[in-house]
């Protein structure tokens, strides 16, 4: 089974953009692959004029909330970085236990790679501040363009989620049985603090994942 | 119903899912594009451990109750093999025309899904292991239903339902579907602003299952608002129609009233009222709609709050609070509002339309059409009027002040659709205009005769109880004596009287008779030459009393010689040489006022005569009264 990767496009955003965002592109891919029973759930962001589904689970809405907070808490140590979360859906193999990996091994058929550049926009901040008697304040308008620049980039994204979703199929295993929301084992990974564990990691889920040759 | 549990033959499995395939992509249509098959708003339902009915289950999609049409779907949709073609539809006004007809709405097509089983002219070789190729196919259906499902919130068309679904207000679109198993193609036209997408098909051996759509990139063409519903405000134009006052020529009487119209809407249509309209509520109330697309509502007063007549006659917003001396009650506007709610309920406003049109003037004469700042203008400008109205000549504010108290009036067939209007606000600002609206007003009773205007005038002049019986009787002319001559001879029966002659020193007292532009054209020249008969010879006057008939309007002319005639042969009140006043009345009776500077003066003179008069009949009366107290407190 081979590892489908998807790179999404890469979304200039601003701190307080980060969460909803995020959400948003967590949730929708999740709902793609949460092939269990859902009862769908409309989410409206609050910054932008989009619309997206959950699965209506109120523990994957947790887990989902947690890893962005982490990411945040990141961001924040290293801001202006370009940053990368990796929701990777994965399979569990009970395997032999080798030296390279313990026990269960996850075999990862699915990843996806969500680009952010978290930008912060001080001009804009200071630039209301200072003509804040002036009815049309540049940085307003600034701010608008950005922000309609954002969503149009959301829209896109989303778009581009489901096509990727619809396009690749055979690689998705079977759905397992059960009651309740099921839906694929999938976890969120976000860049650790340095770039050379980052690598590491990366090294890591290559061997997880494993070789296609090495796969009977 | 779980496929991998199911035990029926694969021919049996692949028309199932295509069918339940069909059956839940409608469904999934259906419910993010037309929000009057939504029972609720299913945000919050949220737990899947309430129970799902198992046909729901199916593609592990819970989308909750199926609405009724899904379920005639079965009895068309025999043939799993034809396609199904959703055609979500939004109805809404020809936004292009606004002089289109009443009634106009729209049908366009914004959406195509075409949803369909594809079956493959070459069969390709079976599978072999179809069951395990079935549950293949269904994941992947499950998928692409998903797919579907965030796709359909994705398109532009979702926000447009989102507001009509989620929203209370009422709004001036729809979005309908249809549903059949062919479709008319659309037209360059059309086919030029839409796009088209394409899921990636199923594969569901032998064939695959299929879902694009055609659908329009935007939806900014349309215009489509919330209709605004009947606000307690506007009517703007309520004060006297061109009919309530037959003797006033109004530059467009038609256009007037249909503006009355789109103020009760809320919004004002532009200028293409058919003057052959002038009722046009139903019109109106649709022109309105589109107007109301169309041009953004310039402040709450309908854009087409009329540039008052040629005399500037600024007749105030209804919506004005009673801080505005003219201000025109709500209620009737609410009461009109409620009944011509929705654009989409003529009948009501066509009863009123057909009614005579005089009698959407409680809304409105707005004969001109004017700009919308002119709205914003009116208030300040009515101020701005009323506090000229002292120096300025008399017929300007005088002449407005009539039509306002007229309008209720004029109104009578329409008071029966709409509450009367309350004069009472008008009561806010008596002295102002009571005296000269009194005259004005019998003026109109006169022309108009309507039984209605008995609590009109009651407001406005509470004591002038005769008046109002004189006003009864068809004796317009003592009426008119009355009315007038009440203020000048002095019998104040109360305060509002002396106010009026208080009203009369503010004002240019030169056309006491006076009641519009019309008339006051008119008596401008009946009394000057009155006045000016008095000047050069107290004989000669009655014969220019008697020759300032012919000038004006007989009725009125009548009036004013008698009157005339009347204080001049009405004997001294009280024969007291102490009294300066009588004195200078007799003269100025007799000889004609003694003037030397010319025009003005005689107009004051007999303004202080007539002042004079009254103060000294008060006078007279107070001390016969004294008098008697006197002797009986000496007896």
């Amino acid at each position: 089974m081979n590892c489908e990767v998807c790179q999404l496009k890469e979304l200039e955003v601003e701190h307080f953009e980060i969460r909803e965002v995020l959400r948003c592109i967590l949730h929708t891919i999740v709902f793609h692959r949460a092939l269990g029973l859902v009862r769908p759930k409309d989410v409206d962001l609050e910054l932008f004029d989009v619309t997206y589904v959950q699965c209506g689970d109120v523990e994957l809405e947790k887990k989902i909330d947690e890893k962005i907070e982490h990411f945040i808490s990141w961001v924040e140590k290293h801001p202006n970085k370009k940053s990368q979360i990796c929701l990777s859906f994965y399979e569990v193999k009970n395997k032999q236990p080798s030296w390279f990996t313990n026990k269960i091994e996850r075999l990862y058929w699915e990843q996806w790679y969500i680009n952010l550049n978290v930008a912060q926009h001080l001009k804009a901040h200071s630039s209301k501040s200072h003509n804040s008697k002036v009815v049309v304040d540049p940085g307003e308008e600034e701010r608008i363009a950005r922000r309609a620049a954002v969503e149009a980039s959301l829209r896109e994204v989303l778009f581009q989620i489901i096509k990727f979703v619809n396009e690749k199929k055979d690689h998705v295993p079977p759905i397992p049985n059960g009651d309740g929301v099921v839906y694929f084992p999938h976890e969120v990974t976000i860049p650790s603090s340095s770039d050379s564990a980052f690598g590491m990691d990366m090294i890591k889920r290559m061997l997880q994942t494993g070789h296609p040759t090495m796969l009977s | 119903m779980d496929l991998q549990s199911n035990l029926q033959p694969e021919s049996g499995k692949l028309e199932q899912i295509v069918s339940q395939f069909l059956l839940k992509s409608l469904h999934i249509i259906l419910d993010s594009r037309v929000p009057s098959l939504r029972p609720h708003d299913r945000s919050g339902d949220l737990s899947l451990g309430s129970q799902v009915r198992k046909s729901d289950k199916w593609f592990n999609l819970v989308l909750g109750d199926r609405p009724a049409a899904l379920d005639n779907l079965n009895f068309w949709h025999r043939n799993v093999m034809d396609p199904m073609i959703i055609d979500v539809i939004l109805v809404h006004q020809g936004s292009n025309s606004p002089s289109m007809a009443v009634g106009g709405s729209v049908e366009t097509v914004i959406e195509r899904w075409v949803v369909q089983y594809e079956y493959p002219r070459v069969v390709a070789a079976q599978p072999s292991e179809s069951s395990a190729y079935y549950k293949k196919t269904y994941k992947k259906s499950i998928i692409l239903l998903r797919a579907l499902y965030s796709q359909m919130r994705l398109l532009p068309a979702y926000r447009i339902f989102r507001q009509l679904s989620t929203s209370s207000r009422t709004y001036n679109f729809d979005i309908i579907y249809k549903v059949s198993s062919f479709s008319d193609p659309f037209s360059r036209a059309e086919e030029g602003m839409m796009e088209e997408h394409s899921f990636p098909a199923v594969e569901a051996y032998p064939g695959r299952l299929c879902i694009s759509v055609t659908y329009r990139t935007t939806l900014s063409d349309f215009n489509l608002e919330p209709s605004t519903s009947m606000p307690p405000k506007i009517i703007t134009d309520y004060v006297g129609s061109p009919n309530t006052d037959p003797l006033r020529s109004l530059p467009s009487s038609g256009k007037g009233v249909s503006a009355t119209s789109f103020t009760l809407r809320g919004v004002q249509a532009p200028a293409p009222v058919p003057s052959q309209r002038p009722h046009s509520w139903t019109s109106g109330f649709h022109r309105a709609a589109f107007s109301a697309q169309n041009q953004p509502f310039v402040g709450s007063p309908p854009a087409y709050y009329p540039s008052p007549m040629p005399y500037d006659y600024p007749s105030p917003p209804a919506y004005y609070p009673s801080s505005m001396p003219y201000d025109y009650p709500s209620p009737p506007t609410d009461i009109h509002g409620n009944r011509v709610q929705h654009y989409r309920a003529p009948t009501h406003q066509k009863a009123i339309s057909h009614d005579d049109y005089q009698l959407s003037p409680p809304f409105s004469p707005s004969p001109s059409p004017s700009s919308p700042s002119y709205i914003s203008n009116a208030y300040p400008m009515q101020t701005r009027v009323r506090s000229e109205t002292a120096p300025v000549s008399i017929p300007l504010p005088m002449t407005s002040r009539s039509f306002r108290h007229l309008s209720p009036n004029s109104s009578d067939p329409n008071r029966s659709s709409l509450p009367p209007l309350s004069p009472r606000s008008r009561r806010t600002d008596p002295s102002s205009q009571e005296s000269p609206s009194g005259i004005t007003y019998f003026r109109k009773i006169e022309s108009l005769r309507s039984g209605e205007m008995q609590p009109v005038t009651a407001n406005h002049y509470t004591g002038q109880k005769v008046t109002r019986d004189s006003k009864d009787d068809s004796g317009r002319f003592s009426g008119l004596l009355s009315s007038s001559g009440s203020p000048r001879i002095g019998f104040s029966r109360s305060s509002s009287r002396l106010s009026f002659q208080d009203e009369f020193d503010d004002i240019d007292f030169s056309y006491p008779f006076d009641v519009d532009d019309v008339d006051t054209s008119d008596f401008h020249a009946s009394v000057n030459i009155w006045v000016y008969s008095q000047n050069l010879d107290g004989k000669k006057a009655s014969e220019f009393t008697s020759q300032s008939l012919p000038i004006g309007r007989k009725s009125q002319d009548a009036a004013v010689g008698e009157l005339v005639r009347m204080l001049r042969t009405a004997p001294p009140l009280r024969q007291d040489p102490s009294c300066y006043s009588s004195h200078s009345m007799k003269t100025e009776l007799e000889g004609g006022v003694a003037t030397a500077s010319g025009f003005f003066m005689p107009r004051k003179a007999v303004d202080a005569l007539e002042e004079l008069r009254s103060f000294r009949d008060m006078k007279d009366l107070l001390l016969s009264k004294s008098g008697r107290v006197i002797s009986k407190e000496e007896a």
